[in-house]
């Protein structure tokens, strides 16, 4: 991302969330935001197969007390 | 052996003086309450000090000895005062987290699970911690507390985010402490504080009671002044609980007695390639002597380790700012400077990212144990250099200038995105005067192993944790 499109998108994202960013703090969150970027970009170089999966794993919850048979 | 030379040794000593009616329980807590007294005005490890309850457990340990209670005379703890992270429950306390917001909430009910267990096992608390401000941070630079002071140099940060559970102990104020670890905030305190210090895999110790930071890269784990230590209170921390969703339902599998077993026949390699790249010269030469001492010449790789760390990166950014985003909204001026902006923007990162950070994830995971087919223990520094002074903002790095708070967790960031365990071991003389770690990395839910490699390099002289002299 240049750095048009990060203060483009921060500021949309933000305000989609209504999170308001003070001055004081907006050119922080751009630099972190553009860190963040810079290892989305990493991350996204890397090759992958519908096949690999996220490492995530829900595990689904079974009703406490003993089961019905 | 008088009480203050005890509580500079290891927990082991401390239970078995105890057992043996050699010291009372009541007196160790006093030693280390005076100790708390007499150093942290310049460690600021504590953020709470727990004296009136740490006495009344001491005082009841104690009748139970008196009257012949052998279930308290067997207790693996028995007497030891410890103290843990502030972001573990604590009956009574409100659980800081580092931050100034938390301190409007209400105490907690209830003991966080591992603290009851410790509890149970016979130690003590005494206290609660100092930690950067929701655990983002390697630091402990904490602006509403203070700093925490390395004691081997005070004018030196501690590491984080569980600095004060490295200081503590390095400090001589308690031989144990718990701490947590996303990226690496136990292995980095550890390694600059000259600590050992085991992140055990993800899933194995329930967070029941621990406030988090990333649910999917959040462990807790112990920190100690031997290896010995370490396997102690890791068998007492042990045992599934499913208030945490992510805790496995595995046994406990005790590892205190396996120390013993040496390291013969285990194949132990370094990693090389990135973890060699992004090491200065006091941590790869901590590594060169620790594999010297292991008698381990094979030099292994693990593939695309930057991406990793990256994809550990987005996930850490992405949950942390999801997790805080109402006091963001409301209260941003409330966090600490030093996290707030990251917490702020990790709170706008695309969907995308983040999903595509878990498939690398998952792919790393399957490389790393795809690699330990082959070996069974990994060697990789723990940080890039020894501490830096208090307020350093960048590290130069082989060449390269880089941002000095989030490169302390160059190494471990790595290791704990794909929930591998790893002990921090402390090595000193490859710095003039300060400590640096070495990472023992084992496949998932061998802790034994890397605590049996700590174990054994701490008998040979390679490893130690010597008290600071305040």
């Amino acid at each position: 991302m240049t750095p048009a499109q990060i203060e483009a998108y921060v500021d949309a994202a933000a305000a989609a969330l209504q999170l308001p960013l003070s001055p004081a703090h907006r050119p922080g969150v751009l630099s972190y935001f553009a860190m963040a970027a810079d290892m989305a970009a990493l991350v996204g170089a890397q090759t992958l197969t519908m096949a690999d999966d996220p490492a995530e794993a829900f595990v689904p919850i079974a009703p406490a007390g003993p089961a019905r048979t | 052996m008088n009480v203050d030379e005890l509580l500079r040794g290891d927990a082991a000593e401390i239970a078995a003086a105890a057992r043996r009616g050699a010291v009372g329980v009541a007196a160790l807590v006093q030693a280390s309450l005076a100790r708390i007294g007499a150093t942290d005005a310049r460690v600021n490890a504590f953020t709470d000090v727990t004296a009136q309850r740490a006495l009344q457990t001491a005082a009841a340990l104690d009748a139970r000895l008196a009257v012949g209670d052998t279930t308290a005379h067997a207790l693996p703890l028995l007497g030891v005062p410890f103290a843990v992270k502030n972001l573990f429950d604590i009956a009574g306390l409100t659980t800081l987290v580092g931050s100034k917001i938390e301190r409007d909430r209400p105490a907690a009910t209830h003991d966080a699970l591992l603290v009851a267990r410790l509890q149970a096992a016979g130690a003590v608390l005494v206290g609660a911690l100092n930690m950067d401000e929701y655990a983002y941070g390697f630091t402990t630079e904490n602006s509403h507390e203070g700093a925490c002071h390395n004691p081997h140099d005070l004018s030196r940060i501690a590491g984080g985010s569980s600095g004060g559970s490295a200081a503590a102990i390095a400090a001589a104020q308690v031989p144990i402490t718990l701490g947590s670890d996303t990226n690496g905030s136990i292995r980095v305190p550890a390694s600059l504080c000259g600590i050992f210090g085991l992140k055990p895999t993800y899933g194995r110790l329930p967070r029941h009671g621990s406030y988090p930071f990333v649910a999917s890269l959040d462990h807790l784990g112990p920190f100690a002044r031997s290896a010995r230590d370490l396997a102690l209170v890791y068998d007492a921390l042990q045992g599934f609980d499913a208030r945490d969703p992510a805790c496995v339902a595995r046994p406990i599998e005790a590892t205190a007695d396996t120390l013993a077993f040496g390291v013969r026949g285990l194949r132990i390699a370094t990693l090389g390639g990135y973890f060699a790249e992004h090491a200065g010269p006091d941590a790869r030469a901590a590594v060169a002597r620790v594999a010297q001492a292991l008698d381990a010449t094979r030099v292994v790789e693990l593939p695309e380790v930057a991406r990793a760390r990256a994809a550990a990166f987005v996930i850490s950014n992405a949950e942390g700012g999801a997790l805080h985003l109402p006091d963001l909204r409301t209260r941003a001026d409330d966090f600490d400077p030093l996290s707030r902006d990251r917490f702020l923007a990790g709170a706008l990162l695309p969907a995308a990212w983040v999903q595509r950070a878990q498939c690398v994830r998952r792919w790393f995971a399957l490389r790393a144990a795809e690699l330990f087919g082959e070996v069974d223990v990994l060697l990789a520094p723990a940080t890039p250099v020894v501490a830096p002074t208090i307020g350093t903002d960048w590290l130069e790095i082989n060449g390269r200038r880089l941002p000095a708070r989030p490169s302390l967790g160059l190494l471990t960031q790595p290791i704990s995105c794909i929930g591998l365990p790893v002990c921090a071991v402390p090595v000193w003389g490859v710095h003039a005067a300060l400590p640096i770690g070495v990472q023992v990395i084992a496949a998932p839910w061998r802790e034994d192993l890397a605590l049996r490699v700590a174990h054994r390099l701490q008998m040979l002289g390679v490893a130690a944790a010597p008290v600071a002299a305040l």
